[in-house]
This record gives structure tokens, sequence and C-alpha cells, in this order.
């Protein structure tokens, strides 16, 4: 044997396919071994409806809790519109002095709109607020003084605070309201409850990993006569690996899928108590839904969350299947 | 092909397996390696697999530092090597055909030509008929013949084969010795690790003999 440069064995000559036709046979190993592993899952649909259903019931926690932050989201931007003050006029002040006082207030800078109310309208607000018409009726002046609804220009609480500062110090104004301190709670549970998501969704997710990787350990290890024997006659790892992960993320999809379902179906079983109890505060609220985005969000994260876990269990494995 | 340098093997530490082996195989020859059971002829093939790596000394294989060989290189530098293992090492849960097919598909062949490949191997064993049967359907020498045509469907230069006749009658070892005979009178490097002594003095090859990992006696064809 003489000792050249590096070069190919020869002898009978072993064959390289071109790099184009190399990379269509990797696409072919690809589409292969996708359709190979789907066809082995289907062919114990039981146990693997079982572990997609353990898949979906981590997904489907972490996800309803954020549909619910969403919500919550969503009514919070709302209540943002209405970050409004009240400021409530002394009781001796009469119609034209309301209307001086309302030019004041809505002159005042950091003001985006207002909205006078007189007495009698604010009795009237009360009445069909409370339901109390009889009672009311029987009082023979009306207590409640005039008011005016101060839009702001800038909802920060700060700036809010300021604001009413600057409005109570106007003559003929009694009393300034501000109903941040709900407002600020409201957002405290708001971002209490969206870490608590995160949290969840970081916990069911790495079960989700579990769940996947067990399942292939327990694959790679009834396959493991045949991935010695492909490692002896030269199969990469990339190879050896590719059909666990096609399986890893069927799975994935699967329980995504499944999530989506449970998701639907606990939205109807929700739906008409939650849509009574609304109509009981005389309000319109129906449940979210995850919608096209949602459901493309969440399959996505199952699948790539099945392939990693995958991923995880066969690179742990392949380091201890060694070809005899 | 092969050159092996002041080459040792030691297992655990204590256990020494082959010790300052030297010999070189040129291109295009049959070597027998022999010797009794636990006298490293698997442990030497092992080494030329790169299943174990020497613990002195280097193996050259085409003139490449094989134990310098990158892990991620190793499958590429096994696709050169055909190898006929002794337990047969086939896929029990397919046919014949895809068993022999294992090594184009691992390298991405057109099916087409991997097909046309397969049923070339198969008639030189003599098993196109069997294409479609399960390897449990085949008796251990038709087995046999499925691994060699699983191990030259790559067109390898160098063959390596473990035991091949290993619990094969005299007849049918002859038959799978004639097979390698075949293949490195196409220019193949053939290496066999056999302890039927008879059938390999009858063969008239180069024979490398193992006593308790020492090469005792390097034996030119007659």
């Amino acid at each position: 044997m003489s000792r050249q440069p590096p070069a190919p064995p020869r002898g009978a000559r072993t064959q390289r396919p071109r790099s184009s036709s190399r990379i269509r046979g990797w696409l072919r190993h690809h589409r292969a071994m996708c359709l190979d592993s789907a066809r082995r899952l289907l062919r114990t649909p039981i146990g693997s409806l079982l572990t997609m259903l353990a898949i979906a019931i981590a997904l489907v926690l972490p996800a309803a809790l954020w549909l619910a932050l969403d919500s919550a989201r969503l009514l919070d931007a709302e209540l943002d519109e209405s970050a409004t003050l009240t400021v409530y006029l002394e009781r001796h002040v009469d119609e034209a002095q309301a209307g001086r006082i309302g030019e004041a207030v809505a002159a005042q800078e950091g003001v985006a709109r207002t909205r006078p109310i007189s007495a009698a309208e604010g009795m009237a607000e009360f009445q069909q607020a409370l339901g109390l018409e009889d009672a009311l009726e029987r009082l023979e002046d009306n207590p409640l003084p005039a008011s005016i609804v101060v839009v702001p220009l800038d909802p920060a609480p700060e700036a809010v605070r300021r604001l009413a500062g600057e409005l109570e110090a106007l003559s003929g104004v009694d009393e300034v309201r501000l109903d941040l301190a709900w407002l600020e709670r409201l957002r405290h549970l708001a971002e209490l409850g969206s870490r608590l998501a995160l949290a969840l969704a970081v916990l069911f997710g790495l079960g989700v990993l579990l769940v996947v990787g067990n399942t292939i350990r327990l694959a790679v290890e009834s396959r493991r006569q045949e991935i010695e024997v492909v490692m002896l006659i030269g199969a990469t790892h990339a190879f050896v690996r590719r059909p666990f992960l096609y399986s890893g993320a069927w799975y994935g999809l699967g329980g995504g899928l499944l999530a989506c379902g449970l998701l639907g179906l606990g939205n109807q079983w929700l739906a008409a108590p939650v849509s009574a109890l609304a109509a009981s505060y005389g309000a319109s609220f129906t449940l979210p839904r995850l919608g096209a985005e949602g459901s493309a969000t969440l399959l996505l994260c199952s699948t790539l969350l099945g392939w990693l876990g995958a991923w995880i269990a066969v690179s742990r494995h392949l380091a201890e299947v060694r070809p005899r | 092909m092969i050159l092996f340098e002041h080459v040792g093997k030691r297992y655990g530490g204590r256990f020494e397996a082959l010790a300052n082996i030297d010999f070189r195989v040129r291109r295009g020859e049959m070597v027998f390696l022999t010797g009794h059971s636990g006298a490293g002829k698997s442990s030497l093939l092992r080494l030329i697999m790169l299943l174990e790596r020497p613990t002195r000394g280097r193996v050259l294989v085409a003139g490449h530092d094989i134990g310098r060989l990158h892990p991620s290189q190793v499958p590429f530098y096994r696709r050169q090597v055909g190898v006929v293992f002794q337990d047969h090492q086939l896929l029990f849960d397919r046919s014949i055909f895809h068993n022999v097919a294992l090594p184009l598909e691992i390298r991405g062949f057109d099916p087409r030509e991997a097909a046309r490949r397969v049923r070339a191997a198969l008639d030189k064993v003599g098993l196109l008929h069997r294409e479609k049967a399960l390897p449990i359907e085949l008796s251990g020498g038709e087995q046999q013949r499925v691994g060699i045509a699983r191990a030259v469907v790559n067109k390898p230069s160098l063959l390596l084969a473990d035991e091949p006749t290993g619990n094969l009658d005299p007849q049918l070892s002859a038959d799978i010795m004639a097979l390698f005979e075949d293949f490195n009178r196409i220019g193949t490097t053939v290496m066999i690790a056999s302890h039927d002594l008879a059938l390999i003095a009858r063969l008239r090859h180069r024979v490398l003999r193992l006593r308790d990992g020492r090469l005792v006696a390097d034996e030119e064809a007659a």
C-alpha cells in the first residue's frame, strides 16, 4: 500500500452520489421518515392517543389561563378609556355657575373631554343603576350635587392624581373622586395572572417534553437492534434521529389538536352560565375563543415541543447505543 | 490498504486483547485472520471497523490514520468498508430486498438505481428469487449470503468478514468462501477472520495467525 495524500480508497471504487442527488436523497428520506413515523403511530392507535391526550391536558391549562388573561387585557384597555375623574360641585352652585365651572374645568391643561351631569341627571342615573326609584322618590330634595365627568389626556395614575389636585383647587369644586385604586388592583391582578400563566406554561411545557421524551425513549429502546445495525453500516446520527424526531413532532401536533378540541369543548360547556352571569350584571360578555391565529400558535408550539422532546431523548440515548 | 503499526488494545486497563501488532495488507489482497477463539481476531477487525480505537499504535486504512478521524466522520468511513458479521445483523422486520438496500438508503441513493444494485447483489449471491422473503424464512447459509450482499451492494474497496462460515456445514462454507474470492478477483481487498483451518488451508491465500493477542505467523499465499 502506498502512502498517498488523502484519496478515497479505490479498489472496486466506492461511488458517491452527486450533491444534487444527495439533496434529493436527503429530502426523500425526510418524506419517507415523516410517513413511516406516522404509520408507526397509527399502528398502536390507543397508545399514541393516550400520549397525545397527556400532551393535550398539559397544554390546555396554560392555554386556558392565557385566554382568560387575554380577555382581561381587553377589559383593561377599555378601562383605560374610562379612567375618568368625577368632579363634584358644591351643593349651593346653581346651573349658571355650574356652566362656568364646567368651562374652567374643560380649559384645564391635561383634560381631554368633559361631560357635565346636572343634579337631576345624576339622580336619574342613580335611580336607574340601583333600581331604588320608590325610596328615592320619597326624598323631598335631591341630595346629589351637580358633577362633571373628566376624561384625562394621560391615563397614567400620577398624571391623573396631579390633575385631580389642580381641579380640586378650583372654586365651586367640592371634591374630586378618582377611581384609580381598583384600577390599579386590577392591573396588579392581571400582572400576577400573566406571571402565573408564564410559570405554568414553562412547567407544563417541560411536562410535554417529558411525556414525549419518555415515549420516544421507549421507541428507541424497542428499535435498538435496528439502530445498532444501521450505525454499523455507516448511518449518521442525523439519519438515526430523523424518524424519532418526526414521531415526536406527530405526537406534539396530535396533542395540540386535541388541546384545541378540549378548549373548544370547555368554551361550549362554560358559555351558557358565563353569559347568564354577565347578563345578571347587565353586561354582555362572551368567553374568548382561541381563533385561527391562537390555534396556529398552539399547534406550532406543541409540534416544536414534541420535536424537541424527541431530540433530547434520542440524543441522550444515541450516546449509549454503541454498535457491538 | 491496511497498515497496523505497533498496535495494542487493552480493555479496562488490564486485559490485553492485542499487543504490538504490525502488518500490512496490500490493495486487492485476500487475507485470512486465524487463531483460536479469544486470540484477538474480532478485536482486530473491530479496530478496522472503528468500533474500537487502539490504545497504542496506529491503524491506517487507505493511507488515513483512522484513529484520528473525528466521530462525525466515522459513518462516512464505515460506508467505504463492507462488513459481514457472524450473526448476520439483519433486520428481521423487513424483507431481504430492504435489508440489502439499507446501505444505499443511508447514502440517499435514488430508489431505482438502488433497486438495480440490490438485485445485482442478490443475483451475485444467488438469492434474487427470495427478495421478498423475510430473513426468518431463510436458512442460516442464506441469511449469511444476504449479509454478504448487503456488505457489497455499496461496492466497497475493503470487505471484512468475522467468522462468516461460523455455523455452516463444509459445503456451504466453501460456497461462501468462493463468493469472497469472486469479489477479491474484481479488485476488492478482503480480510476474513476464521478458525476453519482446513478450509483456509485449501484456499491458499495469505494467513495471519494470532495467539493470545500477538501476531505469531504471517504466511504468504502458497
